[in-house]
């Protein structure tokens, strides 16, 4: 008796489970299809693509991607993203885990205050006229240094949040050891806490590396040489020239564009999920 | 002995100081800044800026366009928070049991918001056409009454446009709502079972207020980036038809590019106040209940 009632809820849940994955599988083309309509379409020609649809290209037009590359200066913006990127990322991974270094140990009111005082960083939105005024008055607005300068000014208050939160859950008795061995702040930090903070720095490098990579308000404002666009910059304008005619090269240029970051996705999975959601989780 | 005595200095204040000057100076300075700046009739081009007091505001109450901005922006901020974390619990749900597929589904879902939100929206623009082909999947399905002119039709631009953000970032809630779900003990489950608790019961009793920590994490980041939305409409619509779509961040890009520093500057303010008024007591409630536990 009981036995059948356990087969009986066993064969259930196996049906269940088919069921729930046939519907989610359905439920995914929500997610494919429109990226299948872009990758299909970049293939397509300038007619073809207009029916926006799933068939297959008549022909597969791989020039199209070559074009793109030429008429879309992409390999510029490519170089430029990469630049900006690095930098900003590198710069306010450096700071945030340096000051969070002391944030973490030092029990006293000032870094109390100084935790909320970065904290407010990662919720109210940046005043956009006013730092054009500063960079302006610095004469560095317009350029590349400019943009690294504000992605670390913005991305520091989160990423010190991270790092403060992780640091916490280091024993401090591993930097006094170091201290009664006579080593200075600097020292310990480098010899002692950034080793252990691996897990932390691939989940603010993902963090940072996405966000600045896709972001486009920052240059939108602050790039105002078309020589320095970014990536997401670049395709905006070139679909603001091709958007009318040419769907094909439009979607060839997204495809381009998407594919570095899709790519390295596919290839990370595990660290890019909890490297973009850990963030919140701890929080 | 020796090591109480030094604890007040070998956390050297220095090191924080690099962090803080580019934060301070970069960030801050420029938010104290504008407040200032909201208050005087800066133009581009002019030489003499003088104070107005909050004439700018009046301006930004008295304006139709921007009064309509900021209502799309509350509109937008409140769909795509029911939107995103209904969706995104959904799907943690439902990813939760135990299945085959169930790693390919976790990158599926979570694929899109990897990709820039503009690339995002470009894509969208052809599929949202009239003679697109969400509508004419509708239509196939004979689903046909549910057509629209989903990015021309004035009333609807703003939940069309909301509707993208939903696809992209859907997948982000739910992976941080199943991590919220991993973190239940299964045992409560089968105690529950054991009980004879139905399956809503179990939701309602053990799930729902076992996931509020990860609710209130996703709340707070949908409302935030809902409020200071700006890449979905500027790819799909860029605040049309007409001034049908505009939101806050849109209007303060347009007050830029017209040279009305001041204005915009003040509507960059009062976004600002909107998100510190809105999210702060959020935060606080969080923490709160944090200690409390």
């Amino acid at each position: 008796m009981m036995g059948k009632t356990m087969m009986h809820r066993k064969t259930k849940d196996r049906i269940y489970r088919i069921v729930l994955q046939i519907f989610l599988v359905l439920l995914s083309l929500i997610i494919v299809v429109p990226l299948l309509i872009m990758i299909l379409g970049a293939f397509k020609n300038s007619t073809e693509v207009t029916a926006f649809d799933l068939a297959l290209p008549e022909q597969w037009l791989f020039e199209n991607f070559v074009t793109v590359f030429e008429e879309g200066n992409l390999l510029t913006a490519f170089k430029n993203s990469i630049l900006i990127t690095v930098f900003s990322t590198l710069i306010t991974i450096l700071v945030s885990s340096l000051a969070s270094f002391v944030i973490a140990r030092r029990k006293t009111k000032l870094s109390q205050f100084l935790y909320y005082f970065f904290f407010m960083g990662t919720i109210i939105p940046m005043q956009i006229m006013p730092t054009i005024r500063l960079f302006t008055v610095l004469d560095i607005y317009g350029g590349y240094l400019n943009v690294i300068i504000l992605y670390a000014a913005i991305n520091i208050p989160f990423s010190c949040f991270l790092y403060t939160g992780f640091i916490r859950g280091i024993p401090s008795i591993l930097d006094e050891s170091a201290f009664i061995e006579g080593a200075t702040t600097l020292q310990t930090y480098f010899y002692i806490i950034l080793p252990l903070l691996k897990s932390c720095n691939i989940t603010v490098l993902i963090l940072l590396f996405t966000g600045i990579w896709n972001e486009i308000n920052i240059p939108l404002y602050f790039l105002n040489d078309p020589t320095k666009r970014t990536l997401p910059l670049s395709v905006y304008q070139f679909f603001g020239a091709y958007g009318g005619s040419n769907w094909n090269l439009v979607f060839a240029d997204l495809a381009l564009a998407a594919l570095p970051v899709i790519i390295l996705f596919l290839f990370m999975q595990k660290q890019f999920i909890s490297g973009l959601t850990e963030g919140a989780v701890k929080g | 002995m020796v090591i109480m005595r030094r604890k007040g200095h070998i956390y050297s204040y220095w090191l924080i100081l690099p962090a803080l000057l580019i934060f301070g100076i970069f960030f801050i300075a420029p938010s104290i800044y504008g407040v200032i700046y909201s208050l005087t009739d800066w133009t581009i081009g002019k030489d003499k800026v003088s104070f107005i007091g909050l004439e700018n505001y009046r301006t930004i109450l008295e304006s139709e366009e921007l009064r309509l901005a900021i209502y799309n922006t509350f509109l937008y901020a409140v769909v795509v928070v029911i939107g995103k974390n209904l969706n995104g619990l959904l799907l943690a749900l439902a990813v939760n049991t135990k299945m085959k597929l169930r790693g390919y589904f976790r990158v599926i879902f979570f694929l899109p918001c990897v990709i820039s939100t503009i690339i995002i929206g470009l894509i969208f623009v052809p599929i949202l056409h009239p003679n697109g082909i969400l509508n004419e999947f509708l239509s196939t399905i004979g689903l046909g009454f549910l057509t629209q002119q989903w990015l021309v039709d004035s009333h609807i631009v703003m939940f069309s446009i909301a509707g993208v953000s939903i696809w992209q970032w859907s997948g982000y809630h739910m992976v941080v709502y199943l991590a919220g779900l991993q973190g239940i003990p299964s045992d409560y489950y089968e105690a529950a079972r054991m009980d004879g608790a139905t399956a809503w019961q179990r939701f309602r009793y053990i799930t729902f207020p076992m996931l509020a920590p990860a609710f209130n994490i996703n709340l707070l980041l949908s409302l935030i980036g809902g409020l200071k939305v700006f890449s979905e409409p500027y790819a799909l619509t860029n605040g049309g038809p007409g001034n049908a779509s505009q939101v806050i961040a849109l209007e303060v890009f347009s007050k830029f590019g017209r040279g009305q520093w001041g204005l915009g500057t003040a509507l960059n303010v009062t976004l600002a106040v909107f998100v510190s008024v809105i999210a702060v007591p959020v935060l606080y409630k969080m923490r709160k209940r944090e200690v409390d536990e």
